[in-house]
This record gives structure tokens, sequence and C-alpha cells, in this order.
């Protein structure tokens, strides 16, 4: 008790003694962890901007005029059920003729056109929302099968065809990217906290040959550097943290305007995975750093 | 108490530190080991702290066959004999207090013990008003005097001191010899390495002289009979 006593209270005074360089790390650690998390907020904007141009895909099926309301029923509820269907809404054959008719408000010659037609010649609609645009060949495949052909007129997705793939290859795209790019700055996070840590140790190399001579173990002159290495990587992440949740408060509302008003992915993202992101990035550094810290010191550790 | 059997130490790839060395050392003996440089001194006194191996032979501190020391074991063995350095060696960020408590820290000590002895042992060397200096604060003759209380905290019944006025003027010379004999009054073996004519003449007691890694002489009430 009284060692383990010693040995934290040695990292603390080793700590306070050499503040320059514990300062030092601190710095670098802050850096690695900030780039890391600047670097996962503009993914999680990145992958906001990709959902909201996937939400806004949607393929409308225009029936025949005059088919009957079982078949347009039943289609729609089957289309429901399918688990590749986000929603599918019913447009009536007169809800379709009031949109247009609202659409073409002021072109006279298109509304007196449609005067002069006996009926409504405009047909029901099926407003099919996928879950994946993937999910949109299938589910065009289904409402154009043998059982629902006949009544089909036509269907957007030949005309949205080329604009979803590019959507779901953007997003693909960006989502490979940004992965990549956050694996990456975590390597090199990781590369500059165990090089902060070794120059730190570098620096105090004759202090740890003197503990030797003078008869301390190996784990006494190597757990105060462990605990120490922990509690910068501690004091990083708190650091890191703070500056995570300011710089949220000062973008989020600023960015809202280029969602129109709508979340942004920023602030939902850091709230909803704070406990882990906290977590992994104080354990996973604190752990870095006592390992590098526990192994450098051992270099100086002669006989 | 120390014996060496016949101890060579070479060095990679064709350099000889020490060659067939055999002495022996009584317990409550104060030796000098004297020697021009590259005579050998500073790897006899890096072998006796286990700061390295013998290449060949044997050597044994207080029946205590260190030869083939363990590592692990190394840490025990500098608790029991007391060293001085010629370049002090303390620790810049600690004050003397907490230079002289870390020796018996490691050992890991009691806090009781330790708030007994530190005061004892600063005030033996005349410290004890300057515990709370750093070593930056303090005039070499004052650091070496805290090394000195470091290696006493421990009652070692050896004290190997490497070239321990090396860094010293006269007065301050004078005054560290005067502790290492009054250290050796006390029962303490004192193996003093050094090339100081006068400290060694001064002192009457024997001495061994080395020369190209071997024992020249070895007088019982000898004098530094090397010139430069």
């Amino acid at each position: 008790m009284t060692m383990a006593w010693r040995i934290f209270a040695a990292s603390w005074k080793h700590f306070a003694r050499n503040l320059w360089i514990g300062l030092a790390t601190v710095v670098v650690f802050t850096m690695a962890l900030l780039s890391v998390n600047v670097l996962l907020g503009a993914n999680a904007i990145a992958e906001r901007v990709v959902a909201l141009l996937e939400e806004r895909i949607d393929v409308t099926v225009t029936f025949n005029p005059g088919t009957p309301e079982g078949v347009l029923n039943q289609a729609r509820f089957y289309i429901a059920s399918l688990d590749q269907t986000e929603r599918a809404e019913l447009v009536s054959a007169e809800q379709a003729l009031e949109e247009f008719k609202k659409r073409n408000a002021n072109n006279p010659k298109i509304l007196e056109a449609l005067t002069e037609l006996s009926g409504n010649p405009l047909g029901a609609q099926l407003i099919i929302k996928a879950k994946h645009p993937d999910d949109y060949p299938f589910l065009l495949d289904v409402v154009r099968g043998p059982q629902y052909s006949s009544f089909v007129r036509t269907s957007s997705y030949d005309d949205h065809k080329t604009a979803i793939a590019q959507i779901q290859q953007i997003g693909s795209q960006v989502r490979l990217f940004a992965s990549g790019l956050v694996v990456v700055f975590i390597l090199f996070g990781l590369l500059a906290a165990f090089n902060a840590i070794r120059v730190a140790i570098y620096t105090q190399r004759e202090e740890i040959a003197i503990m030797r001579l003078v008869g301390a173990s190996s784990s006494f002159i190597r757990m105060p550097f462990v605990l120490e290495g922990v509690w910068i990587a501690l004091l990083a992440s708190m650091l890191t943290f703070g500056f995570v949740v300011i710089g949220i408060e000062i973008l989020d509302p600023r960015l809202t305007f280029l969602f129109d008003g709508m979340d942004t992915g920023l602030k939902s993202f850091f709230e909803m995975n704070a406990l882990s992101l906290i977590l992994i990035q104080a354990g996973g550094l604190s752990a870095l750093s006592a390992a590098v810290s526990w192994i450098a010191v051992g270099r100086y550790i002669k006989r | 108490m120390i014996v060496l059997e016949n101890v060579t130490k070479t060095y990679y790839p064709d350099s000889t530190g020490l060659e067939g060395v055999s002495l022996k050392i009584e317990s409550g003996e104060f030796v000098s080991i004297v020697g021009q440089s590259g005579a050998g001194k500073t790897t006899l006194a890096k072998i006796l702290m286990a700061e390295e191996q013998p290449s060949e032979g044997r050597v044994e501190i207080g029946g205590w066959d260190i030869t083939r020391i363990r590592p692990r074991e190394i840490p025990e063995l500098r608790r029991q004999i007391g060293v001085i350095f010629q370049d002090y060696k303390l620790l810049p960020k600690k004050t003397v207090y907490e230079n002289v408590s870390f020796a018996l820290e490691v050992a890991g000590a009691k806090s009781k013990h330790i708030h007994d002895v530190v005061p004892q042992v600063l005030r033996i060397v005349g410290l004890e008003e300057k515990a709370n200096r750093f070593p930056r604060q303090l005039s070499g003759g004052e650091q070496q005097r805290v090394v000195i209380a470091r290696s006493l905290v421990h009652r070692p019944k050896v004290l190997l001191a490497d070239e321990p006025t090396g860094n010293l003027d006269t007065l301050n010379t004078q005054d560290i010899m005067d502790l290492l004999v009054k250290i050796n009054a006390f029962g303490t073996t004192v193996v003093l390495v050094t090339h100081n004519r006068e400290v060694v003449n001064a002192l009457r007691r024997r001495v061994i002289t080395l020369k190209d890694g071997k024992v020249a002489s070895d007088h019982a009430h000898g004098k530094y009979t090397l010139t430069v």
C-alpha cells in the first residue's frame, strides 16, 4: 500500500516538476484527438447529407386511368408489406388531378385543355419510398410484374435512374473515403502520441539511470512514468471533450441553414455516441500512453 | 568481505578493462584504488556495483556471489552498498530531502523510518538546513555530501566512492575525505577509487595500484607512487 501510494504521489509530483514536458505532451495528444474528432464530425455531416439525398429519392408509379380501386389498394398493401419498402402512399386519380391543377395554376392553356377533356385523364399514383436506393429496381420489378403490369402506365424510376445511381455512388464513396480518412487520422494520432511520450521520457533518461543506480527496482521506476502517461492522456481527453463541445455549440447552429433547418447530423452524432467516444478515445489513448511509457522507460533501465 | 578472483573484463572487440585481477578487502578496511586513466579503476568500480559483469573470474561481496547476478537482484545489491560518484548523480527534480529519502522509498521503508533517518543523515553531512533545496541550488561539495547522505541511509557495510573529489576544490575535497574517514570509523568498509595523489597520501591506508588492467602493487600503508 505504501509503495502504491508512493508511486501514485511520485507520478503527480513528477508531472508537476516536469510541467512543460507534460504540457507539451498534453498538447500533442489533444491535437491528435481533435483531428480524429474533427474528421468524425465531418464524416457525420457527410453521412447526413447523403442520407438526406437518399431520403429525397422516391419513385412514382402511375396507373392507367380507370384502374379498379381494389387493384390499387392491393398493390399499395403488397408493396408496403415488403421488407425493402419504407413506405408506400397511394394518390387517387382525383388527388392527382388536383395536384396537377395546382402545379399549373399559372398556365391557363393547360387548364383550358383539361376542361376540353371529357373525364380525368390522370391515373392514380403509387409513391414508393424504399429503405435503401438499391431496393428500387426490385420494387419496380414487383410493380411491373404480371399481376400489375397491365394496369401500370409509367414509372418515374427510369427518369431518375441515373440520379439515383449517382447518389448511391457518391454516398458509398463518401462513406468509404471518410472511414479511410478517420482510420488514417487515428493512426497518425497514435503515432504522434507514441512519439510525444518517447521524447518526454528520452529527456529524462539520466534520471531513470540514476534511480536504478540507487537501488530502485524496474517497476518502481516505471510505474510513476506509466501513471503520468495515463494522467496526460486523461487530461488531453478532457481538453478534447471540452473543445469538441464548444466547437459543436458554435458550428451546429451555423450549419443548420444548409440543411433547411433540419438536423445537421453533427450534434446528434456526438450526443448519441458521447459515452462510447469518450471511453474509446480516453481509454485507448491511456492504454497506448501507458504501454509506450512502459516500453520507453525500459530502454533506459540498464543494469 | 569483498573478494575478486582472477577477474577479467574484455570490451568488444579487443579492449581489456581488467586482466586477471585478484584481491580481497576485509570488513572495515579503507582501501584506495589508484591508477592512471585507462588503468581499469572505473571498470572495477562498475563491476563492484554490478553495472557491468566480468568476462571471466568471480566477484563476491559480503558472501554474495555477484559474478552472474540477475538484473532483478541488482536493486537489492545496490541497497546494500553505498555508491558515491564523481558527477554526483542526484535527481535534479527532487529536493535534497527527497533525493535521500528516495533511496529508502525504493526499498519499501516505512514513512516513519524515513522521517527519522533522513534528518539524521542530513545532520551527519551538515545539510539539514538545506533539506528543501534542489541540487542546482547547492555547491559541488554540498551536492557530494547529499550523495554521501543518500548512500548512508541504508547503513551500508560497503561504501564505494568513485572519484568522489574529482569535481571539488581543495577545501571541499578535505571535507568529503573527512566524512569518508568518519564513516569508515563507524565500521563501514570504504573503497575509494581515485587518482588524487594528495588524498591518497594523506590517508596512509591500504593502496591498490592498477596498471593496464592488472594489480601493479598492493600496500597496507601505501602511497600514490605513479608518475604522470
